[in-house]
């Protein structure tokens, strides 16, 4: 079965078609990139909202082309395919340009992109450092969110860094099926700000909240029709999203290449989940380290909790089903090259609450994963 | 949460109102810093790495990012060097100045000729390579007279009142290179035609300037850490033909080649560990560097 969410909104198709032929012409221009990544691993048991199917499953892999349009602009063109339970789904999930000479600091980004909620949001998910995201990316975001928007960012010329920025999306992507619908369905602030205390130590502290327009569908108590959907999108959502992030690096002299402790935090807190439920809410933390202790090994781990309040259709109205969720996990990583991943990781849950053994029903106990990365031609640059 | 974005923006403000307006260059390399600073003393140098990083691997810290916003000039080595963090910090840093293709964002690799180009095809298995060739160019004093030359013009460009002290220190600077040169290549006068183990092509340039040999490479492939194995298969083949040195940068893991040193086969190879780059960015830094240089090279243990 061949299953495509490959769902272009006007806009981003729009987007989509005036970069192809400009990438096709790229090829010969100096300064377009084309990659791919693959990652291919293998899950002893599926994780509750875990990304991976059980056995042998392609992640999220991708085709990237980005570079420049004129000296003003810069573009990205990414799809990205990925296997569940033998079904094959692609998504365009980059078509986005973005301002290079705009003055004073600031830049503007229109398309299909990431929004730079949060610290991992706007990473390439190739990238991370577990085979997993942590249960609040998973919970609150479906993994990673991209969307149809408008950014607009403002780089301050301090000697430390800070970035404000706000973002207009359709919201689609995060609420799939809306009770209602509100265009623009979503928008964002955020604050990035960051330095170094020495050569050897450095930070990065981010604030943002995301204010989403679109209230998801209140799931029917004993409602059969979600059968351990993985659905791209938002598990549990509500009206306003608090997030903060914290990223520390260590690495002697700032030379991270054979020696470097990367210590990352991350909280969420969601309000406003139904109008029948004022007073509850959804959070989630994600606190985590991973030393690399050769240039080619890294050792992580990291400990996510999610506490929730699911709105529930009951016969007497909505009710908040309560649950928590735990996760642990521990991987070792082997990185031959920059191009190539080796990782194994184990991770464990357990959940609690009164709703406990409804809303997190595939709760595993022990999980291994093996997972393959493998990147060909350009991979990009790295943010920190 | 409205509170906290009102104080950000009224503190990012008031430090915007309290900056100096000096000429700011960001140089991705130290020794582009310290050849701007020999060239126009005046410009205020910040350098994005030091010669204890790799400069093929720093983070794209937010303090880096940060410093681009405020540069008017970037000068960088390109050929790839720098592809795993300065494309963030382009990016991210908000300014049009530092952009490629922009007069202020210079390029030192595209004003020489480049060794060792990878002509081969690149596969997930080749290492960090690179088509461009080899980009630590820095180590040949004839290269960085070669960029020297077209640096001083753009900083002339853009300071045309001080034109006559920027030409005066150019001038200035090729005549202590020359003189350098000349005192350098009899120093290591007895090593042409040796051969010198090597981590990476950090001094490719210096090698083949001086008519050395490249003999074992540490890495396994560009870019790789050194492996038991591959090391393993140096350590037997270490002696033909005998090299003078097992040659590292400050910035590479010594382990490896301090086991190698200790090898039987390898008695009475010296290891030396030295600065891939500059150590300071005076303007009598790269000077003061290639003598440092050759003063341990040219130290015969016999």
């Amino acid at each position: 079965m061949f299953k495509t969410i490959f769902q272009p909104t006007a806009l981003s198709a729009c987007i989509g078609c005036l970069l192809m032929p400009v990438m096709v012409h790229a090829e010969t221009t100096p300064g377009w990139e084309f990659g791919a990544v693959l990652d291919v691993a293998n899950t002893s048991k599926e994780l509750e909202l875990g990304a991976r199917g059980k056995d042998l499953q392609l992640g999220h892999s991708d085709l990237v082309a980005r570079g420049a349009l004129g000296s003003a602009l810069n573009a990205e063109i990414s799809a990205a395919v990925h296997t569940r339970d033998g079904d094959v789904e692609t998504h365009l999930e980059n078509a986005w340009v973005e301002t290079k000479t705009l003055p004073a600091g600031l830049q503007a980004r229109v398309g299909r992109f990431s929004s730079q909620i949060g610290y991992l949001n706007e990473q390439h998910p190739h990238a991370d450092d577990f085979s997993e995201r942590p249960l609040l990316y998973r919970g609150f975001l479906g993994g990673h969110w991209y969307d149809d928007g408008l950014r607009l960012n403002w780089t301050a010329p301090t000697p430390f860094y800070l970035r404000l920025g706000v973002e207009t999306f359709m919201g689609e992507q995060l609420i799939k099926e809306a009770e209602t619908k509100k265009s623009p369905g979503a928008y964002t602030f955020s604050m990035k700000t960051g330095a170094d205390l020495n050569p050897s130590n450095s930070w990065q502290l981010g604030l943002s909240y995301l204010n989403n327009r679109r209230q998801a569908h209140a799931h029917e108590h004993d409602g059969a029709e979600e059968e351990h959907d993985h659905a791209h999108g938002a598990q549990f959502s509500g009206q306003h999203l608090y997030m903060t992030d914290l990223v520390y690096k260590w690495a002697p002299d700032g030379n991270p290449k054979s020696n470097q402790v990367k210590l990352f935090w991350e909280n969420a807190r969601i309000t406003g989940i139904h109008p029948e439920l004022t007073s509850q809410r959804h959070t989630a933390s994600s606190l985590g380290a991973v030393w690399r202790f050769h240039p080619a090994w890294e050792l992580g781990l990291r400990s996510d909790e999610l506490a929730v309040n699911k709105p529930e259709e009951h016969d007497d109205g909505i009710e908040a089903a309560t649950a928590r969720l735990r996760e642990t996990t521990l991987m070792l990583a082997y990185k031959p090259s920059h191009s190539q991943t080796y990782r194994i990781q184990f991770s464990r849950q357990s959940s609690a609450g009164e709703a406990a053994s409804e809303v997190f029903a595939h709760t595993a106990s022990n999980v291994v994963q093996l997972q393959w990365v493998i990147g060909f031609g350009a991979h990009g640059a790295h943010s920190f | 949460m409205r509170t906290v974005f009102k104080f950000a923006v009224c503190s990012g403000l008031l430090l915007a109102g309290h900056l100096v307006q000096a000429f700011t260059v960001f140089a991705c390399e130290p020794e582009w810093g310290a050849l701007t600073k020999a060239l126009y003393p005046k410009a205020e140098v910040f350098a994005a790495t030091n010669h204890l990083q790799d400069p093929h691997h720093v983070e794209a810290r937010p303090s880096l990012i940060a410093k681009l916003r405020q540069a008017d000039l970037a000068v960088c080595t390109g050929a790839g060097l720098e592809s795993g963090w300065l494309p963030v910090l382009q990016a991210r840093a908000g300014n049009p100045k530092v952009q490629d293709g922009q007069p202020t964002m210079f390029y030192a690799s595209k004003f020489v000729t480049l060794i060792n180009p990878y002509a081969g095809a690149i596969t997930p298995f080749s290492g960090d390579v690179h088509p461009e060739g080899n980009p630590h160019l820095h180590t040949d004093p004839k290269r960085l007279l070669q960029v020297a030359a077209p640096l001083h013009e753009r900083l002339i460009q853009l300071h045309p009142q001080d034109g006559k002290q920027i030409a005066d220190n150019y001038k200035a600077f090729e005549q202590a290179m020359q003189a350098g040169i000349v005192r350098w290549e009899k120093q290591a006068q007895h090593l042409q035609g040796r051969t010198v183990v090597t981590q990476h092509s950090s001094f490719g340039y210096l090698w083949q300037w001086l008519g050395i040999q490249m003999g074992a490479d540490l890495e396994p492939k560009p870019g790789m850490a050194p492996t038991p194995v591959h090391l393993e298969r140096i350590r037997k083949q270490i002696q033909q033909p005998q090299p003078f040195a097992i040659v590292i940068a400050q910035h590479h893991d010594k382990r490896p080649a301090q086991w190698l040193s200790r090898q039987d086969s390898a008695q009475g190879i010296p290891m030396l560990v030295l600065p891939a780059t500059v150590t300071n960015m005076s303007g009598t830094a790269l000077i003061d560097w290639f003598d440092q240089l050759f003063s341990t090279l040219s130290q015969r243990p016999d």
